[in-house]
């Protein structure tokens, strides 16, 4: 009887658990964010903060509006605070849902934005538990506001959109994929400097209604970087520099190059190159340090527009490769070492494995010793095959 | 009848204890203190903790049926065996601060950040009390489900890391240096000082403890070290040293990060729930080791009424410590291995020693 009783009271006392009341939030609740921008605000020390909400409505199925929606699937809010804690509290005053962070797929930062600092934006976004670690981060020379609520032609939600960019960005190799697990790495390291990716809005789409009016339509391109020191933005990483901020971050293992011809100034052959290795060999002779870059790879002819026989393509394509993908590691580490000082290449991480005493001396002063470090760039590329086709030569 | 758990048990209820708050608070300190060394203090304390279990052994040996207080009893009187029961009722109730730090902020910070801290207190402690009211068989049974469950967790975690593994955040080795690294590594032997006097009250209890030679706590500690030492590298490698040094539970941060290809993230609660049980052991444990403490101080024969006693004491001083993070981590890093270390060590060398010096008395009176 007696054990009876204890049963009863301890259900009595699990079931108002099981209820789950304790901070609920029901999904038809909740603002769900899909992208955020964050640029400065108007009045001095304040920042701007952008949320682009799906709307869950008219979000689902195909493009369109579907009936009783309003046909717009996202909805895009601003406000301004403080603090970025501040900015999003200040959203409650307009939006009528509680907004929720955990679907968040992009944060976009203004260059004004970025090159005042990132500090406070790496920590509010790694300190909320509710976000997720995977989220893209970029850098735009555009308004945030502006890339975060562009709608493009085949996602409904353009914050997904861009999260596909970013899934796919290797296979192009012109941006790194900057999410908040590798920014908040490369900024708390005492060893590397952060690169963001880059965003832009750019005329590339063309209406099906209206296909005349070329480029009438704003896309998001992912192309480039922003390279940091310390945690302010110091400029931009063109494209070519992005593929060779690429070999050293992300192993970046394919790609294609186009070179001229030898024989002609206009035409062109490309090349697919793969199975590439990039070693960096670090020394220390006489108080600085060197590093040996070398970039190994091999490549097939995927587009040819030389008039060849096949020895003398092979051997010309092979050295144009080189040329090329020299010039990329070249351009790249000229960057890092000259026009930024910052090593966002991850070489002071290197040298650190390496060299750690010395590293301890050099450590204080990195920027100085590794923009007067010794870099030299091998490349040697084997070119193996024109895919399906034999030569162009046909029959002799 | 006298209440026996199989040398299985006795292995799994180690890793249980040591395990939950080893891969996640513990790691973040070692980050704090020795960087990407983490790991390497991990293995050094787990060598350290090897030496304090066959101590802990040590000591029992020539009366393995005997724990530490009912010993104590027979090395210098009834008193005597007061004041070691008193120890380590003491020592259960400081260890009830880092484990409370450990399961409340999991659930807590990550999960239900707008419940109340009681509601995790209370809640642990009923589970606990349930199983210590059951007795030390039970609980040993709950280990050994609990071992599944955290093969499960490394197994998950491990998967969902591999992506991310980047071996170079290891590098450089011992940057730290020996000392630094073996002055760090006393965080995690604090966590082995767990096993060890988890293992004063228990060891007796094992089947056949005294022709294992030692091997069945050894074997725990050197199986909690590489359930650990596996959250120490991947820590270091996925996340590096500098992100994991910032966080109080690390293992979150990394569970966090865990994705399994695209399309599986954000498994976090599935590892949760693989981690409660061990996280729920610890708690079990602390209920059992200070009820029994007391009950023997009071020379009560069954530690069954003292149970509800030792869970107010033990959730008030547990929600002390909780209720304030930052006094939290003060007093993980700066009080707690402080406290466990001199108990755990000095507690089985003072017990040797007597030995060495009332060896015929012991003989005598074993006889």
């Amino acid at each position: 009887m007696k054990r009876i009783g204890y049963c009863i009271l301890l259900i009595v006392l699990v079931v108002p658990m099981l209820t789950s009341c304790m901070g609920l939030r029901q999904i038809n609740e909740l603002a769900m964010v899909a992208a955020v921008g964050l640029d400065l605000g108007e009045k001095p020390g304040t920042v701007r903060l952008s949320a682009q909400i799906i709307r869950p409505a008219d979000a689902r199925g195909q493009t369109g509006a579907p009936s009783g929606g309003t046909g717009e699937p996202i909805y895009s809010i601003t406000t301004e605070g403080s603090s970025i804690f501040d900015a999003i509290r200040n959203m409650g005053q307009i939006s009528s849902r509680r907004v929720y962070w955990a679907h968040n797929f992009l944060i976009v930062m203004s260059e004004q934005y970025a090159r005042k600092g990132i500090d406070d934006m790496v920590d509010f976004f790694t300190r909320n538990h509710e976000l997720r670690m995977n989220t893209w981060v970029a850098v735009s020379a555009d308004k945030p506001e502006e890339v975060i609520s562009t709608v493009t032609g085949l996602e409904v939600v353009p914050g997904e959109a861009v999260d596909r960019l970013f899934r796919d960005h290797r296979i192009p190799g012109r941006a790194p994929g900057t999410n908040m697990m590798s920014l908040e790495e490369s900024h708390l390291s005492s060893s590397t400097q952060s690169v963001i990716a880059r965003v832009s809005l750019q005329p590339r789409g063309v209406s099906n209604k209206k296909p005349g009016e070329h480029g009438s339509i704003q896309q998001v391109e992912l192309k480039g970087a922003a390279a940091f020191k310390e945690s302010k933005m110091v400029g931009w990483l063109t494209a070519d520099d992005a593929r060779g901020v690429l070999f050293f971050l992300e192993r970046l293992d394919k790609g294609i190059e186009v070179v001229t011809c030898p024989d002609s100034s206009t035409d062109m052959m490309t090349l697919e190159f793969n199975s590439a290795k990039l070693k960096v060999t670090p020394s220390y002779t006489q108080g600085s340090p060197k590093f040996k870059v070398r970039l190994t790879t091999s490549a097939d002819i995927v587009e040819n527009g030389c008039s060849q026989t096949t020895e003398q393509l092979r051997k010309d394509a092979g050295e144009g490769l080189d040329q090329e993908l020299t010039k990329t590691l070249e351009g790249v580490i000229d960057k890092a070492q000259h026009k930024y000082q910052s090593d966002f290449l991850k070489l002071g991480d290197v040298f650190r494995n390496k060299y750690p005493t010395e590293w301890k001396k050099l450590k204080g002063n990195w920027d100085d010793a590794f923009s007067e470090a010794e870099i030299t760039v091998v490349v040697e590329t084997t070119v193996k095959s024109g895919v399906v086709k034999a030569t162009r030569e046909g029959i002799k | 009848m006298k209440i026996q758990i199989s040398n299985g048990m006795f292995i799994a209820m180690i890793l249980n204890i040591m395990y939950a708050k080893a891969i996640g608070v513990t790691q973040g300190v070692l980050a704090r203190a020795v960087g990407q060394d983490m790991w390497l203090a991990t293995l050094l304390g787990t060598l350290e903790g090897i030496v304090m279990m066959y101590l802990t052994y040590v000591v029992i040996r020539r009366t393995p049926d005997k724990d530490f207080v009912q010993l104590g009893q027979l090395l210098l009187g009834r008193w005597f065996s007061s004041l070691i029961a008193l120890v380590i009722f003491a020592f259960f109730i400081v260890a009830f601060g880092p484990i409370m730090i450990t399961f409340v902020y999991h659930l807590r910070d990550y999960f239900l950040p707008d419940a109340p801290l009681w509601i995790f207190v209370v809640t642990s402690l009923v589970v606990g009390a349930i199983g210590c009211y059951y007795g030390l068989e039970v609980m040993g049974r709950i280990a050994m489900i609990g071992l599944l469950f955290m093969f499960a967790l490394n197994v998950l975690i491990t998967i969902g890391s591999m992506q991310e593994f980047d071996i170079r955040n290891l590098l450089p080795v011992m940057e730290s240096g020996l000392p630094r690294t073996a002055k760090a590594s006393m965080h995690y032997l604090a966590d082995c000082a767990m096993a060890t006097m988890m293992a004063t009250l228990v060891l007796p209890l094992v089947k056949k403890v005294d022709i294992g030679n030692g091997r069945f706590g050894v074997l725990g500690i050197i199986g909690s070290g590489m359930m650990i030492i596996i959250w120490a590298i991947l820590e270091g490698a996925v996340l590096s040293s500098e992100v994991t040094s910032q966080y109080t539970l690390s293992c979150m941060k990394l569970a966090r990060n865990a994705h399994i290809g695209t399309f599986l993230q954000r498994y976090e609660m599935i590892m949760i729930a693989l981690y409660s049980l061990p996280a729920l052991f610890e708690v079990m444990f602390c209920i059992y080791g200070t009820s029994v403490c007391i009950s023997r101080i009071f020379g009560i024969k069954s530690n069954r009424p003292m149970i509800i006693p030792c869970c107010i004491v033990l959730g008030v001083f547990g929600y002390w410590i909780i209720e304030d993070h930052f006094r939290a981590i003060d007093f993980l890093e700066n009080y707690w291995p402080f406290i466990a270390l001199p108990v755990a060590i000095g507690l089985p060398l003072i017990m040797v020693l007597l030995r060495v010096m009332l060896g015929s008395k012991l003989q005598k009176k074993s006889a």
